[in-house]
């Protein structure tokens, strides 16, 4: 266990504690029988077990216990003492039934024999009570909560540097607290890393990417004392140095594009927040400046529209267009506000304070609405998606925050939390945790547009005696350097917290970045040049010490750490050469499988992936759906962007080794490197080793090169060997579970000719076996039978001139359908159609169903849905696919999403169905052909219909859209991009030393 | 399988793997930061040694009646009245208003009608006589099994906010769900599967998402896992055509060489064991999935009970027998759900109960039957408790007058559990005489999931999880386990 009772000011409290649980386990009192002392022996006991119920204004049973007064006074049910016969007090009689404190959550709360002796002894001794003595439940840190006495609480106060004993005083201060604790454990610090290890764990800590080889080298070249500040200095001058530590930020602002909920609305315009905050990074911003803008940035005199677009932090919260609710929903909505702003700049849960005061932290209820009170003039309850309209922003095109008016309607303290039971009116003000710097809010200036609310919490946050916002920052740089916080719990340094590993050094580095203005670069540089940073994750007594302190508490070494979701991505892509580093602006949609689409309700084409080279771009700008976080971001432990969230979990589960060994961006990335290194080199051992110096950014040991020189034979030859089954034989066997909803099969190879011409078609069979098989019998409109048509299979061909087929019986009975049919198309000047039950006479003229295309060459999917997109190509061969059902439909061309609108208003179905022509208009004929044609009675999945697709695609040989539709590898790259990606998924890549 | 398992450093793979492993369970998925409060009152967030596999099989907190669960979920809402929430008096008063002294959110604003009796019979099934409509004929055969609780209610008439209730205990997103609880209390009895899976209707996902399934606070290892029924059933599960099984196997020995290198000169490297070792466990996890929705292992008669094969009961009798498959392998929590995406694509019968209820029964009723029937059989009901319901229910009045359809209502409506130490045969709780409102042994969200969990083995004021300076647990501060239908 650490030495925490070091001198200075946070150790006050622990020997106060200290003081306390000697008191409580009855120590004190074992010194006879006299009398208790009352402030030693009596408040303390009275505050632990009977002041949380028996204070305030409504006391529990009216019976007060936070003043003499109130102790003589008595209850609703009388006297509680009776000092001439103190056994005959209620108050000592309850508790000795056990009676109070009552049970919580069905447990026992019954006083100790000890404290029921207090209690009599001080009864007996005439219950003595000072008179202007007044308990406070918040007072002081006993042995189940902390007081406002807690150590985060107090004033900061920049300690001593200690001095080492048995090393030599290291220049920085840093290593001076590390190693005096170590000196006092009799540890001993790990001995400094290599420069490779250094540069690449700089690398990471500060722009969350990879040196290269080369920057490896010129690093490792320099061996002058100005290397490695210079190192340091120029990274923190790279802009990836802001996209790095901004994705810390945006964890905690609950970062996301979307809403949440059922309709998961975007919130426009959400990334210019995720600039600000960027650049306020790499402009190393004061830290004062980040607080008051993004609290308050609409409010600030010499607001700007950057200082209003900071304010985005308080919108990004979910939000929910159809509450249960919306009166108590503008409630949650405040704990979302408070939660986020406490946990985030003051590492206070204040939402725990929401229904009662705080079970362990000196907040009180009040505290919690004084907070809420700061966000209650905001548009909780209306506004556009849940925030002020744009124009009373004052900007355009920005996400942002602001006051519905400068004097909102009163906040009501709520008993228990709800709305149903006010209590007294909440006065707007700081919390009342730090007593010293609590004060009331005043109320705005006449002719002021907003409350002035936020401004005022935002300067009690950012005020520079308030001791709390600089330790917890320094204490998340401090994480982020070292996996772990000074505070272990770095949103919470409430009494559930961790206690800090190294308070001195908390205080010291707290009042480091207040002297030097609040900016944190020069708190990067400080940590960064320090030894103990620069430890080695080994040290020769890791077996001891791992004992000793398997937590590395102490910081006996440096700890290895797993690259998070969005540095691993931007690695995969910075080793394989495709990282786009373009800074800022919207973000892109990555393309994300089918199969996870499932989740949606509104699947089909409701996720549109950006063009591929967009998705080359560093993962901070990946669009965050709150309804489709990306798969394999989660899967690396993205937080859930609900709540703030100060540590992210690290887990090594096997779905994160299947992500990397089959996803598709995964692969992507190592056959695009293969393919780069090939052609750069026809030699293996040169391809190996840039293999190594790729992704490895080191070149391979002799029996490294040696191994995968036999891996790539090996891999080469099974590779050469391995029969792939054809695409299209997959893809049959895919599409065989959908085959019941099947309604309609018709396919050109199954025609049947006219006695004597045998390139007049009669008939097609329905192979769904549903019975619609289509018909003509006058020669002069039958299709033309074209023996080698598409991909060389049979195709029918229709002139435009009159040729259509009868289809038997009602095909399609649902209004969840889909079609799918391989076509081309010759005409251009009106509208034709493949498929169609039009009929003018039954009365469905504007309620049939058709697919076809218009005189303007777009899709048509029935009147209520043209144009449904530009075809392109049109005279080649093509898998035109329309969905329509689960509130959509949607029209894709060889896969690609044409365009999508809502669900088809319902259509009529039950007149006769053609092919080749608008139902029975005696027009609009087909003009092209017609290979195959599939009908479905529901609407196909995304899965379901690119599986057809596939399999159509590969029957006539027509190209889908290009993620389908990669290049075929040679043995030989397939191998080397299988070298690459055993290096990606390899131990070496993915943790840092 | 690959020929060259021999290691240059003259190990074999399996050598290799045991030295890694430790004892391979031991290491198998390490969750390196999981501050967890588990077990117990409220206890400081000390630094505890995290548990080294936080799936590994927990000791239940009190004596389980069920290993495994198997949620089948109506989404959208089936109505009570119209299933397994018999009310002779809406016939009675048929056509009149509901008096005007009840109260209640109009959800939507949509059309309000008369009250309009059950769209179709109520019979009585077994011996029990248990009512149950014609909308269930088959699972009215199993009436001696079923537990109905009639006197639900929620806390929101929305079924984005419902659903989320009805998974994770409240309205708003962002809080684990029944799942995860489960499997955060209890981890899973076969590491190669996933412990907690969810099968989504093919019509859609249910509305809110993600969030429905979603691990909240707690590390992604207890999120649901989403099954599909069809071809592979869980995400990356297969790569690209070329990496056959051998090459798989030739790159993972490779990757091992590589790793176990890298280890050599890093003997503490704790984390590094761990994720050689979850490496061997997807390969594993890359034969057992498929295997585990491989449907052609099923006799034909099998087959046939669940509806397989014939339409419309195909999808569904696939989930369900699915199901059974998981629950004989270990798996956890099952989550089935019915009804996809908007509308009278789900039990949300707005524009009738005949139209949609007739649909979406037929498409389950067979398959929940079959699937009581084949656990009984295989004698795994004992230990599976099977949970019915969707998020809330419907009016007793029609949306419109005369019309077909009946608007939400979270006011009361019926769920069901069977097997798993419940009681067969018996309704619990009440609504009023027009199933508007339950009056009599009200079971709210909490106390379903308070007593969901009490029957898998776990207590839910002891089952917390430290999150952001509270002891977090699935019923908040609410919920009682309902003793009386316990076996």
């Amino acid at each position: 266990m650490p030495d925490l009772s070091d001198n200075g000011s946070l150790s006050c409290w622990l020997v106060r504690l200290l003081v306390w649980l000697s008191v409580a386990s009855g120590i004190s009192v074992s010194a006879a029988d006299a009398a208790p002392d009352f402030e030693s022996d009596i408040a303390p006991l009275l505050v632990r077990r009977c002041v949380e119920c028996h204070q305030g204004k409504n006391p529990s049973g009216g019976l007060l216990l936070t003043t003499r007064k109130g102790l003589h006074a008595g209850g609703e049910s009388g006297q509680v003492i009776d000092l001439q016969n103190v056994d005959d007090s209620k108050l000592l009689q309850r508790v000795i039934d056990g009676e109070m404190p009552p049970e919580k959550q069905g447990r026992s709360q019954k006083l100790s024999d000890a404290e029921i002796k207090l209690i009599r002894q001080w009864l007996a001794g005439g219950a003595k009570w000072p008179d202007d003595r007044e308990l406070d439940y918040f007072e002081r840190t006993n042995d189940v909560r902390a007081g406002r006495d807690w150590w985060s609480l107090q004033p900061l106060v920049r300690p001593e540097v200690p001095q080492l004993v048995r090393q030599p005083q290291p220049n920085n201060p840093i290593d001076a607290f590390v190693r005096s604790k170590l000196e006092a454990e009799n540890i001993t610090p790990a001995p400094r890393a290599d420069r490779r290890t250094l540069v690449r764990r700089a690398y990471y800590d500060l722009i969350g990417l990879p040196p290269t080889e080369d920057e490896i080298k010129a690093f490792l070249a320099d061996d002058s004392a100005e290397a490695w500040p210079r190192l340091i200095d120029r990274l923190l001058e790279m802009p990836q140095y802001g996209e790095r530590w901004a994705r810390y930020w945006l964890d905690l602002a609950r970062y996301a594009d979307t809403s949440g909920y059922e309709r998961d609305q975007e919130k426009p315009f959400a990334w210019k927040y995720r600039d600000w905050v960027v650049k306020a990074f790499n402009s190393d911003m004061s830290y004062d400046q980040f607080v008051m803008q993004q609290i308050a940035g609409d409010e600030l005199p010499d607001r700007t529209e950057e200082s209003v677009i900071a304010t985005g932090f308080l919108r990004l919260g979910t939000w929910n267009d159809e509450p249960n609710d919306k009166l108590d929903y503008q409630y949650d909505r405040l704990e979302d506000l408070v939660h986020t702003t406490s946990s985030a700049f003051l590492a206070l849960t204040v939402k725990c304070a929401r229904c009662h005061s705080h079970k362990f932290d000196a907040i009180t209820q009040e505290d919690y609405y004084r907070m809420a009170s700061a966000f209650w003039a905001g548009p909780l309850l209306e506004g556009e998606l849940g925030g002020p309209p744009a124009q009373k922003l004052g900007f355009n095109d920005v996400l942002g925050w602001t006051d519905e008016s400068p004097t909102p309607k009163p906040l009501h303290i709520l008993k228990n939390g709800e709305r149903h039971q006010p209590l007294e009116e909440v006065i707007p003000a700081s919390l009342s945790s730090i007593p010293s710097l609590e004060r009331r809010f005043d109320v705005p200036l006449d002719g002021a547009k907003t409350s002035h609310r936020r401004l005022q919490l935002a300067r009690w946050i950012a005020d520079p005696r308030n001791p709390v916002t600089s330790r917890v920052l320094v204490n998340r740089l401090w994480q982020h350097h070292f996996g772990q916080g000074i505070v272990r719990t770095p949103s919470n340094f409430g009494f559930l917290a961790n206690p800090p590993t190294h308070p001195q050094l908390l205080d010291w580095l707290a009042a480091e970045f207040q002297s030097g203005g609040r900016r944190m670069k020069s708190i990067h540089r400080l940590i960064l040049t320090s030894q103990t940073w620069q430890q080695s994750t080994l040290h020769p007594h890791a077996e001891e010490f791992e004992k000793r302190d398997s937590g590395n508490r102490l910081l006996w070494r440096s700890s290895r750490r797993r690259l998070d979701a969005e540095t691993l991505r931007d690695s995969l892509l910075a080793v394989s050469g495709d990282l786009d580093l373009r800074v800022g602006g919207a973000g892109f949609k990555p393309t994300i499988s089918p199969e996870a689409l499932e989740g949606l309700s509104r699947k089909s084409a409701a996720w549109e992936p950006s063009p591929i080279e967009q998705q080359k771009r560093r993962s901070l700008y990946m669009y965050l759906k709150r309804g489709l976080l990306p798969p394999m971001m989660t899967t690396f432990d993205l937080c859930d962007p609900t709540l703030s969230c100060g540590q992210r979990d690290v887990t090594i589960v096997p779905t994160q080794a299947l992500t990397l060994l089959n996803n598709r961006f995964v692969h992507d990335r190592s056959e695009h490197l293969a393919t780069v290194i090939s052609q750069g080199s026809s030699d293996q051992k040169e391809q190996v080793r840039q293999a190594w110096s790729r992704v490895l950014r080191r070149q391979p040991s002799d029996s490294e090169l040696d191994s995968a020189l036999r891996y790539l034979v090996t891999q080469t030859r099974t590779f050469a060997e391995s029969e792939v089954p054809s695409v299209d034989e997959l893809a049959a066997e895919r599409t065989k579970g959908i085959r019941s909803s099947l309604v309609l099969h018709l396919r050109a190879d199954k025609a049947v000719v006219s006695d004597g011409d045998e390139t007049r078609v009669r008939s097609l069979p329905d192979l769904s076996s549903q019975g619609h098989d289509a018909t003509q019998l006058e020669v002069k409109a039958q299709p033309v039978l074209v023996a080698d048509g598409f991909g060389g299979k049979p195709t029918l061909r229709f002139d435009g001139s009159g040729r259509f087929m009868y289809l038997f019986g009602q095909v399609i009975t649902a209004q969840s359908h889909t079609i799918v049919c391989v076509v081309s198309d010759d005409g251009g000047s009106g509208h034709r159609e493949v498929i169609s039950n039009w009929n003018g006479g039954a009365g469905n003229s504007t309620t049939s169903l058709f697919l076809g295309l218009t005189g303007d060459n777009t899709v048509r999917f029935s009147d209520a849905f043209a144009p449904a997109g530009n075809v392109t190509d049109r005279t080649k061969p093509f898998v035109l696919a329309a969905v329509n059902g689960s509130g959509q439909a949607a029209v894709f061309q060889n896969g690609r999403l044409l365009k999508s609108a809502p669900e088809l208003a319902p259509r009529r179905l039950d007149t006769p169905w053609i092919i080749g022509q608008q139902g029975n208009i005696n027009g609009e004929f087909w003009k092209g052909g017609i290979a195959e044609i599939r009908v479905y009675n529901r609407d196909l999945t995304d899965q379901e219909r690119q599986s057809v697709e596939a399999e159509l695609a590969g029957r006539y040989e027509v190209s889908l859209s290009p993620i389908e539709n990669r290049p075929r590898l040679s043995p030989e790259i397939l191998a080397l991009a299988s070298l690459c990606h055993a290096m990606m998924n390899s131990n070496e890549f993915l943790f840092v030393d | 399988m690959s020929n060259t398992s021999q290691f240059p450093c003259g190990q074999t793979r399996r050598q290799f793997a045991w030295q890694m492993g430790h004892g391979v369970a031991g290491l198998a998925m390490t969750d390196l930061l999981t501050r967890d409060g588990f077990f117990g009152a409220p206890v400081r967030a000390a630094e505890r040694d995290a548990p080294l596999n936080p799936l590994a099989p927990k000791p239940p907190q009190i004596k389980p009646r069920a290993k495994a669960c198997i949620f089948l979920t109506m989404n959208g809402a089936p109505s009570q009245v119209d299933t397994f929430d018999y009310k002779p008096e809406l016939e009675k008063y048929a056509g009149q208003p509901l008096p005007a002294d009840r109260k209640y959110i109009n959800s939507g604003g949509r059309k309000v009608g008369f009250l309009t009796p059950a769209w179709r019979k109520f019979r009585p099934g077994g011996e029990s006589g248990l009512l149950v409509s014609d909308y269930f004929p088959n699972v009215r055969k199993h009436a001696d099994k079923l537990c109905v609780l009639n006197s639900c209610h929620t806390d929101s008439h929305a079924h984005g906010s419902a659903l989320v209730a009805i998974n994770t205990g409240k309205t708003l997103i962002g809080r684990p769900s029944l799942g995860s609880w489960a499997v955060y209390g209890l981890g899973t009895e076969n590491e190669n599967l996933p412990g907690y899976v969810v099968i989504l209707d093919n019509r859609g996902g249910p509305i809110s998402g993600q969030p429905n399934w979603a691990n909240g606070f707690m590390p992604a290892t207890y999120s649901g896992t989403l099954f599909r029924p069809v071809g592979d059933p869980i995400l990356d599960l297969r790569g690209p055509q070329h990496m056959t099984q051998k090459a798989q196997r030739e790159q993972l020995d490779f990757l091992a060489e590589l790793n176990q290198q890298h280890l050599d000169t890093r003997p503490s490297g704790r984390e590094l064991a761990a994720r050689i070792n979850s490496y061997e466990l997807a390969y594993r996890m890359q034969s057992a999935t498929p295997k585990a929705v491989d449907l052609s292992q099923e006799t034909q008669s099998t087959l046939d009970m669940y509806g397989v094969g014939k339409e419309p009961t195909d999808e569904y009798g696939r989930n369900c027998l699915i199901a059974r498959r998981l629950v004989e392998r270990g798996v956890r929590f099952i989550q089935l759900y019915s009804g996809g995406g908007h509308l009278e694509e789900t039990w949300d019968a707005h524009a009738g109960i005949e139209s949609n209820h007739g649909r979406h029964g037929a498409e389950v009723d067979q398959p929940i039957a079959a699937l009581l029937t084949d656990l009984e059989q295989r004698s795994l009901l004992d230990d599976t408790l099977v949970i019915w319901g969707g998020e809330f229910g419907r009016m007793p009045f029609s949306e419109g007058q005369n019309a077909p359809g009946r608007n939400h209502n979270p006011y009361g409506f019926s769920m069901w559990f069977a097997g798993g130490g419940v009681k067969g045969g018996m309704n619990y709780g009440k609504t009023d005489d027009f199933g508007f409102e339950a009056v009599e042994d009200k079971v709210h969200l909490h106390d379903l999931h308070a007593t969901i969990l009490h029957i898998m083995g776990l207590d839910h004021e002891l089952l917390t999880y430290f999150h952001q300076g509270r002891e977090e647990s699935l019923t908040d501060v609410g919920g009682n386990v309902i003793d009386d239908v316990l076996a």
